[in-house]
């Protein structure tokens, strides 16, 4: 059942992910001076520039060969190498920078989805009601405040002024741990809040998409049916409302990745949380083009993966898309 | 206001139409005014609207490096009603002229976005056949791609490759901005508007209009735009409110242009001060109340005009 | 909660014959001798921005058990909202204002809404229109019919399927095509999927609010007669609400024909069709070839229903009849009746009613009058 849907929705996202790389390569070639500056590179000596000129083809044409090399490459996994840390492999760069992001964004959204969607559903029920002028007009202001003002806010409160939290890194500077978990002690510590500014910011899209999704079920004829039968009102509510107000809420969200995740890297840049938003902007400011070009490539790819998770989930919640 | 310029186009069919269509907005922004979060977003962002037309009315010419008026980093006084940043500027006078330049790049990018979206929408949804397809493959590509890192990228690019200098009075920078904004934000308004385009292309006067002979163009401007035109505001006040957004993330991580400061370049220039760190919470908590209120206002105008325009919505059972 | 009369305990449902009925109890305070339904000038009420939409305006009507009324009129005409004021199952904006629902002897009207919800499906049960919307659309057809067997008779969960099982197969669905989402069924495959949730609780009382409307000629037939046999089979207390007469004249026993919110005419089938007193029940019979098949031209009733915010004050069907008189446009019609059947029109005083019934040719004046406009 449901290999159609799937197998359906494998090959757009494998197609996605062919323009995305074709676009990457487009993006390369556009670059000021480009394709010399790759071979530029004012960190690289001659022989490794004339290296460079021959691993990306840059006396062939553009294409087949130079398309053809680049395609090789990106398959490895290489990705030139980084203009502002001397001589690093860009992969290299990119590798130490991956799982900080990971932790943050990671727990953000799970703590996002679960709060906001709980949150959007019971306001969206009991519309009108306290919750839903509390939690909705809250929803309505982390909606509308980008991350990092957020995380700004966050910080001067409860770090600068409290004195509660670290103001900056994952880790304290040159301490020492003597054992494992008071490291791990100490990065919670330094987790608390940028996820807070994380997850906050992505419960105020979650809970509003939900609430909305619940408002427009509750006038649906099965939810009028289930109150009909005369069971409690939390299981018309679990049992009836929820499962089909998912549906449009889990599209959302899928579609909306791409926008909040770009938007909430900005929150590393405020705590100088060593991801892949730091290195986003250390990278944007030495003008370091291959780093960024990495950088797209990696979260385009991941957004599309997650797009195609949401479909699956999708897939599994909705049995009409099965058949 | 919106109406006119297709107004002038419309002169030599009958009256009648026009005005009957005039009536109907009238109406329309009586029921819409009588909406709380409607008249509340229409007074913030009139109130924004202002400040952005004449800062200097407010607060003076814009301080600069050489003109700042205090001392570093002063909290807020009778002086300085909202502090000073690091080089001793009013962060009023930044705030004010800020509105200028915000409301500026949101409108032009909300433009850009709009027409780019809406065109290809309506010709997607009225061409149909093989350009609707294409149309919407590149739509639905646009849709999944973080478009926000792709104009992270394109924006140094494109700066590079036309240099700094001004277009059209404007500076490059805040022109890239736009342009960027612009073709990375288009895909939702496409969809939106075929959707609408393919239901209104179904009723009967299209197809009258098709037998009379008038070209694609022709019905397409004359009886496909009027219908979706309703959409297409609603859809841009929710476009403005994510392009703020957007140039306000952007401008904070280094793309803004420090000599023409948005909101989005003041927060940046404060976080990049330490501003948080140093505790001078003042240098960015007003440009930033002002992006969340003029966000705000924009979502609840759209969602206003989104349950006037989409009854569905309301749920009456 | 000992005040609530609740429902008593549900007996047992393993028992050993694979009987697909648990035995009926009766709700505590329920009175055996009291007839089964009995509502008494009920009104419901919607409130907009615009005003208060008098829904359902003084409506009374009694059921007996075991017996079948169908509820006619044309849409909009309150049909619906009396029998979803019977378990309250109103749109938020909607309340009942006046009246009483006895049901077995029971109010229902001033219980809380709490009280009242155990006596939704257990006693009371609907059949919705439109299965496909009432249907939920992401849960399998077996276990929306086993959910009350299991949440209000308090079955496990092995056992609500088994019993949703025999319910299904009793209304003519293979036991395994339980599995099915709704979407994966036939129209008339999920109305009868419907009927059997309807029938999960062995309900005192099965309302079926237009159950056939939505469904094409054949598969109606199908239906009708499924209801006709659950009838036969089970001694079913039914209440059909339809539009279409000639569903009534094959189910029901009596028909309450209702315009804008008022009962216009209520009696026994075989005396209603044969002999319409109220102009309005005239009117809808002559839109119906079906019943009379003598009549050569279908009518059509001109004008449409009055807005239920603002009705006209004296009989609320004056501004559509040919035959109304100045006392129509003032005076609210008093109810008069004629054995079984009641109507209410400022064609038959009650005072006079009683004698005229006495009179061969009372109808035949009524049938005399409708044709003569």
């Amino acid at each position: 059942m449901g290999s159609h849907y799937l197998s359906r929705r494998i090959l757009q996202a494998i197609l996605t992910i062919a323009g995305i790389v074709l676009l990457n390569f487009v993006l390369f070639r556009m670059m000021p001076g480009s394709p010399d500056r790759i071979s530029h590179n004012p960190n690289a000596s001659s022989e490794a520039r004339a290296a460079i000129r021959a691993r990306w083809g840059l006396d062939a044409p553009l294409f087949p060969d130079q398309f053809v090399a680049y395609l090789e490459a990106t398959a490895q996994g290489d990705f030139g190498q980084s203009f502002k840390f001397k001589g690093k492999d860009v992969t290299e760069v990119i590798a130490g920078r991956i799982w900080p992001t990971l932790i943050l964004f990671g727990l953000g959204e799970l703590i996002a989805i679960v709060v906001g969607l709980v949150l959007g559903a019971y306001s969206g029920w009991k519309r009108g009601g306290v919750v839903d002028y509390a939690g909705n007009g809250a929803s309505l202001i982390l909606y509308s405040m980008p991350y990092f003002l957020l995380g700004m806010i966050l910080l001067v409160i409860f770090a600068t002024a409290l004195g509660w939290f670290p103001t900056a890194g994952m880790f304290e500077l040159g301490r020492t741990y003597p054992t494992f978990l008071d490291q791990v002690a100490d990065f919670v510590h330094h987790l608390i809040l940028p996820l807070a500014a994380v997850s906050l910011g992505l419960i105020g899209q979650y809970s509003i998409v939900m609430r909305s999704s619940i408002i427009e079920t509750r006038g649906e004829d099965y939810v009028t049916t289930a109150k009909a039968k005369g069971i409690s009102e939390s299981r018309v509510l679990r049992g009836h409302a929820v499962p089909n107000a998912l549906l449009p809420t889990v599209s959302l969200i899928g579609i909306n990745l791409g926008f909040i995740i770009a938007g909430a890297i900005t929150v590393e840049v405020v705590f100088s949380w060593p991801g892949l938003g730091t290195l986003t902007q250390e990278a944007l400011e030495a003008r370091d083009y291959p780093v960024l070009q990495a950088i797209f490539l990696i979260l385009a790819i991941t957004v599309v993966l997650a797009n195609l998770l949401a479909d699956i989930v999708y897939g599994r919640l909705d049995p009409r898309v099965r058949t | 206001m919106s109406a006119d310029p297709t107004a002038i186009g419309a002169v030599r069919r009958p009256p009648g139409r026009w005005a009957l269509r005039l009536a109907g907005w009238r109406d329309f922004a009586r029921r819409f005014l009588r909406r709380p979060e409607g008249l509340i977003g229409i007074l913030i962002i009139g109130f924004f609207a202002v400040l952005a037309l004449v800062p200097s009315l407010f607060v003076g010419p814009l301080e600069l490096v050489t003109s700042s008026s205090g001392g570093r980093l002063e909290p807020p006084s009778w002086a300085h009603v909202l502090g000073t940043d690091n080089l001793g500027r009013d962060v009023l006078n930044l705030t004010v002229h800020g509105a200028r330049i915000s409301m500026l790049i949101g409108f032009l990018a909300t433009l850009v976005t709009v027409v780019i979206g809406a065109s290809l929408g309506i010709v997607s949804g009225f061409v149909g056949g093989s350009t609707d397809t294409i149309i919407m493959r590149i739509t639905d590509f646009f849709l999944v791609l973080p478009t926000f890192v792709l104009a992270l990228i394109l924006a140094p690019i494109v700066l590079e490759i036309i240099g700094n200098g001004e277009i059209l009075g404007m500076r490059t920078t805040l022109f890239v901005i736009v342009i960027v904004i612009g073709i990375t934000s288009w895909s939702t308004t496409a969809r939106i508007i075929r959707s609408q385009t393919l239901s209104v292309k179904e009723r009967a006067f299209v197809d009258r209009a098709r037998v009379i002979g008038a070209g694609h163009w022709h019905t397409m401007r004359v009886h496909i735009l009027p219908n979706v035109t309703g959409l297409i505001v609603a859809n841009a006040v929710l476009v403005f409110a994510g392009a703020i957004l957007t140039e306000t993330t952007l401008a904070f991580i280094g793309l803004g242009d420090p000599f023409a400061p948005s909101w989005g370049q003041i927060l940046g220039a404060s976080q990049d001060a330490g501003a948080p760190g140093l505790g001078a919470w003042w240098w960015y908590v007003s440009p930033g109340v002002c992006i969340v209120l003029v966000v705000l206002a924009f979502t609840l105008i759209g969602g206003a005009l989104d349950d006037l325009l989409n009854p569905k919505a309301r749920g009456h059972r | 909660m000992s005040i609530d009369p609740t429902p008593a305990e549900p007996p047992p449902l393993a028992t050993p014959e694979p009987s697909v009925r648990p035995r009926r109890t009766l709700p505590k305070l329920a009175d055996p001798d009291a007839p089964l339904l009995v509502v008494e000038d009920l009104k419901t009420y919607f409130t907009l921005e615009s005003g208060t939409v008098k829904a359902v305006d003084g409506v009374s009507f009694r059921l007996e058990q075991g017996e079948a009324l169908g509820i006619a009129g044309e849409s909009g005409c309150g049909k619906t909202t009396t029998a979803l004021s019977l378990v309250r199952i109103l749109p938020s904006n909607g309340r009942i204002v006046g009246g009483s629902i006895k049901l077995m002897g029971i109010d229902l009207v001033p219980k809380s809404d709490n009280a009242l919800r155990r006596y939704r499906w257990r006693e009371i049960s609907i059949v919705f229109q439109g299965a496909m919307n009432a249907l939920n659309p992401v849960q399998r057809v077996r276990d929306q019919v086993a959910e009350p067997i299991e949440q209000r008779l308090g079955a496990s969960s092995a056992e609500a399927r088994k019993r949703a099982g025999e319910l299904l197969e009793l209304v003519g669905i293979p036991r395994a095509r339980g599995a099915a989402y709704p979407h994966q069924l036939s129209g008339g495959m999920r109305q009868r999927a419907m009927i059997a949730m309807a029938l999960a609780c062995d309900p005192a009382l099965v309302i079926g609010d237009e159950p056939t409307t939505a469904l094409d000629v054949m598969v109606q037939a199908q239906i009708l007669k499924l209801l006709e046999d659950l009838r036969a089979k089970l001694g079913l207390s039914l209440i059909l609400i339809t539009h279409d007469l000639s569903v009534i004249a094959e189910t029901c026993d009596r028909v309450m024909v209702m315009y804008a919110g008022r009962v216009a005419e209520e009696g026994p089938v075989s005396e209603v069709f044969t002999r319409p007193r109220h102009p309005y029940t005239q009117k809808l019979l002559a839109a119906f070839p079906n019943i009379h098949a003598d009549r050569r031209t279908l009518e059509v009733i001109p004008g449409s229903p009055p807005d239920l915010r603002d009705p006209p004050p004296g009989c609320r069907f004056a501004p559509r009849c040919s035959l109304a008189m100045d006392v129509c446009t003032t005076v609210v019609p008093p109810e008069a009746t004629f054995g079984a059947v009641r109507v209410a029109c400022h064609l038959y005083p009650p005072a006079e009613a009683e004698a005229a019934a006495q009179v061969a040719g009372v109808g035949d004046l009524a049938v005399g009058a409708e044709a003569a406009s």
